[in-house]
């Protein structure tokens, strides 16, 4: 039983590790808090020298949260400006006003 | 994103209960939301809708410039970047809409889609990345509009006449197609409003004939329960997860 909490421990681990480097959000604290959980599990079934390994996964996994805390609390979610869609835009409307004038006179041709 | 923005438009727009056509919109107003969606149980922040109002004029006519956008947060752009523009060109007064237009781009995938309003026919022209354009003309009930016109008709529905549980049914354009809509008053609750604090709001639940909302009563949206009405928080519930658009900044209001 040990061993098993102990690969799903280093599984949850990993995962919580990539999922904190990638832009995941919060989505990473799920990963992370199932690490954590094994990890203390794992330390409960281990005796002596056999909990170091589950240790450093438990550091890992809190340091992990702690990382993606701070970042969801200190980095502010924004959009940048986009050039392409600003350009976008601008055509967008002038293309319109283009195509309200045209149906304008369409009207006034059918009167 | 495409769903989730029908379902957007859909609570938004599908509430249009019956309008009155003395349009008290403003040009100039600018609303900004942070649209979030619940993965695996906890609700991400993914991208900025902002709804916002200008005159344009021909040299003919006055028109009220109604634009939706919806840009992904930039941590998000690497993976799956969105910059999508709803935007309907209305009579200032009816709110009757002339010129719909919704042009796409979601993680690459493109559309552009344009909707001529005339009388009770609409000529739509879509055009999606690597297909033909296509153009369709169909007739539409007198009392249809598109997606967004009616999200800012239903500002001025005085909705403190309304009883718990009435319902009204409507038809919205979308998709090139009509589709009918059931909205129900469900009553006043209190939300929280972004820069306008906390506000009583009248909460109002959508339904539509569309694979699109799922549940009954889950697609809701909050509008504040005063002369401007504006929407304060839409929860969506769509057949991939649910999520919501919350309100964080109104201005020109």
């Amino acid at each position: 039983m040990q061993k098993i909490y102990l690969i799903l421990s280093f599984v949850f681990t990993l995962l919580a590790l990539v999922f904190s480097i990638m832009p995941m959000d919060t989505i990473a604290l799920l990963p992370i808090g199932l690490a954590i959980a094994f990890c203390l599990l794992t330390i409960r079934k281990s005796e002596g020298n056999k909990v170091k390994i589950p240790k450093w996964l438990l550091t890992i996994s809190v340091l992990c949260s702690v990382f993606v805390i701070g970042k969801t609390l200190l980095i502010k979610d924004e959009v940048v400006v986009d050039q392409t869609f600003e350009q976008q835009k601008i055509e967008t409307k002038q293309e319109a006003k283009k195509e309200l004038e045209e149906l304008e006179q369409l009207e006034n041709d059918l009167e | 994103m495409k769903k989730i923005f029908l379902v957007i438009t859909s609570i938004l727009l599908l509430c249009s209960f019956r309008a009155t056509t003395n349009s008290k919109i403003k040009s100039g107003e600018k609303l900004v939301y942070t649209g979030s969606y619940n993965m695996s149980g906890l609700m991400t922040q993914l991208a900025q809708v902002t709804m916002s109002t200008e005159n344009v004029s021909t040299s003919k006519n006055n028109y009220l410039h109604l634009s939706c956008e919806l840009a992904t947060y930039s941590k998000w752009d690497k993976f799956f970047k969105i910059r999508d523009i709803y935007e309907t060109y209305v009579d200032p007064i009816t709110m009757k809409p002339a010129l719909y237009k919704r042009s796409i781009d979601e993680g690459g995938y493109t559309k552009k889609e344009k909707y001529v309003f005339k009388n009770n026919t609409v000529t739509s022209t879509a055009r999606k990345r690597n297909y033909p354009e296509s153009v369709k003309k169909f007739t539409i009930k007198p009392t249809s509009i598109d997606a967004i016109s009616i999200l800012y008709q239903l500002r001025s529905v005085d909705f403190s006449k309304y009883k718990a549980g009435q319902t009204k049914s409507y038809t919205i354009v979308f998709d090139e197609k009509e589709i009918p809509v059931t909205l129900k008053y469900i009553g006043k609750e209190t939300v929280n409003a972004g820069n306008l604090g906390k506000k009583e709001c009248y909460k109002v639940s959508i339904g539509a004939k569309t694979d699109a909302l799922k549940g009954q009563d889950k697609n809701l949206i909050w509008l504040t329960a005063d002369d401007k009405k504006i929407p304060a928080l839409m929860k969506f519930s769509i057949p991939v997860g649910t999520g919501q658009i919350a309100l964080s900044s109104a201005t020109g209001i």
